[in-house]
């Protein structure tokens, strides 16, 4: 919440996503841990925000 | 006064005295600050030299004093290797930050200058720590303003500086994509940093918010930041720009003097630097910076240009730490630009020089360029500088190419006695020389 508040550029969201799939390997298993939630998401398995 | 060029941070404003510049800091940016002062980057020499004054003025929480840039300058002037470099410094400077926790919240080129050859970070307020879970918020900024005008030239042979001129925000990822052929798809980094970039960015418009949340909950950390600094890092470093090795040859050779001529023109600006010992040097028209070293190793601080891009970045390569060398073309030099068209000066709005060399470039904006005589020295005078001025008179051979090129009669006012009578009426001529037989004839003259 306060990540977004204090910056002052407009980082872009297509920017930011792509910046986990340019991290290399290391990216990969958020990359897939993101893309699980969407799909998650999508077929109803769990609500959005049940996780945190 | 404060800098009209700073005022998007809200935290921070720049204010520009005569012996230094001052940075005001909000509470927040000066914990930033002092995050960044007790790290290993404080005192950094890439960084510019800055101390914390006792006793901020309201409403300011802390400021800061830094040492002034010689001269100020802009990526749209930059030839490729001074780009190139101040993007590497903008990367190791992201590198080495997020190893002391610390992350720079934008990627604009403008924060950086250079002290000759030397590229110097001149925003401290961009550090701030890192916070877990985000992504660098200077990543587009990096690409568009950065990356992409690198790519521009090395991958296409296109002048970035057009460009860059034109839009401060740089090139867009979409418009860059739309530039690049199907065999640019194949070259490194494409496909992720500019056709990847261009769908994203296209797919999650205006979703920003959203995106930063599912990216913290995805497990977002900082050694992904660091592994795509990296990977960028790599990327510019391998950039080369082909046109600057490419067809120059002996350009030299062709556009100048016998030995004996050559000789007597380098004694003559040399005197004339070592009478008037200027701080700062305008060397316009600077070709191959025979001058520009010159006036640079009798201690002038030179700010060298040329509208020809090879021969600027040829001279940045080798490195002078007392001249900056620009790429600007007379003609049609850099306007002032931005908000209220105050954030980005014009030349002469940055700062005017002690003396002015204007060798072998008369005859070129007089003949090529159909600029009025006149006008040039009226121009010449306003920057209210001694001057050293090279006129080549129209029987010399390289003054019979170019108007050869012309209608005939196009230029009749180019002639000697319309030059020394307009030189006249705005400078006081000190001294002259003739050259190659009395064809081109050096004036060293102050202003009225």
């Amino acid at each position: 919440m306060l990540a977004y508040l204090l910056s002052y550029l407009d980082p872009g969201s297509g920017s930011m996503i792509l910046q986990m799939i340019a991290g290399g390997t290391a990216a990969f298993a958020v990359s897939m841990k993101l893309y699980w939630r969407r799909v998650a998401k999508f077929l109803r398995i769990r609500k959005y925000d049940d996780d945190d | 006064m404060q800098d009209r060029g700073s005022f998007r941070d809200p935290g921070n404003r720049v204010f520009a005295a005569p012996d230094a510049v001052y940075r005001g800091l909000s509470a927040e940016a000066a914990e930033e600050w002092r995050a960044l002062a007790a790290s290993k980057l404080g005192g950094d020499p890439r960084i510019v030299a800055t101390e914390e004054v006792a006793d901020a003025p309201e409403p300011w929480a802390a400021l800061l004093r830094h040492e002034r840039i010689p001269f100020v300058s802009y990526p749209y002037e930059w030839p490729f290797t001074l780009l190139r470099r101040a993007a590497l410094l903008q990367l190791d400077l992201l590198l080495d930050a997020l190893d002391e926790g610390l992350i720079l919240k934008d990627a604009t080129p403008y924060n950086v200058q250079w002290d000759g050859a030397r590229a110097v970070f001149i925003d401290v307020g961009s550090f701030e720590r890192y916070r877990e879970g985000t992504a660098w918020q200077g990543y587009r900024q990096f690409c568009q303003l950065q990356f992409y005008p690198l790519l521009l030239a090395a991958w296409k042979d296109a002048p970035f500086q057009p460009w860059l001129r034109g839009s401060l925000d740089g090139i867009a990822p979409a418009e860059l994509r739309n530039l690049l052929s199907f065999r640019d798809r194949f070259r490194r980094g494409a496909t992720t940093h500019v056709f990847l970039h261009a769908r994203l960015e296209r797919r999650y418009a205006d979703r920003t918010r959203e995106v930063k949340e599912e990216l913290k909950r995805a497990g977002f950390r900082k050694e992904l930041v660091t592994a795509n600094a990296r990977t960028l890092r790599k990327l510019v470093a391998g950039l080369e720009w082909r046109g600057a090795s490419a067809a120059w040859g002996d350009y030299t050779q062709t556009w100048s003097y016998d030995e004996a001529d050559a000789a007597r023109k380098a004694r003559f600006v040399g005197e004339a630097v070592e009478t008037l010992a200027p701080r700062l040097v305008w060397d316009l028209g600077c070709n191959d910076g025979t001058y520009s070293k010159l006036a640079a190793a009798r201690g002038a601080y030179v700010v060298a240009t040329d509208a020809d891009h090879h021969v600027v970045d040829r001279l940045a390569r080798e490195e002078n730490e007392r001249i900056l060398p620009l790429v600007v073309d007379l003609a049609d030099p850099s306007p002032a630009l931005g908000w209220r068209g105050e954030e980005r000066k014009d030349l002469p709005g940055r700062g005017t020089p002690d003396l002015t060399l204007a060798l072998a470039l008369v005859h070129h904006l007089a003949i090529t360029r159909n600029l009025p005589l006149g006008e040039l020295i009226d121009w010449l005078a306003g920057l209210d500088s001694a001057l050293v001025v090279e006129f080549v008179d129209p029987a010399d051979e390289m003054a019979q190419r170019l108007l050869a090129a012309k209608r005939e009669g196009l230029h009749a006012d180019y002639h000697r006695g319309v030059f020394e009578r307009l030189l006249g009426e705005r400078f006081a001529v000190e001294r002259t020389e003739e050259l190659a037989g009395g064809r081109r004839i050096l004036y060293l003259a102050r202003p009225r």
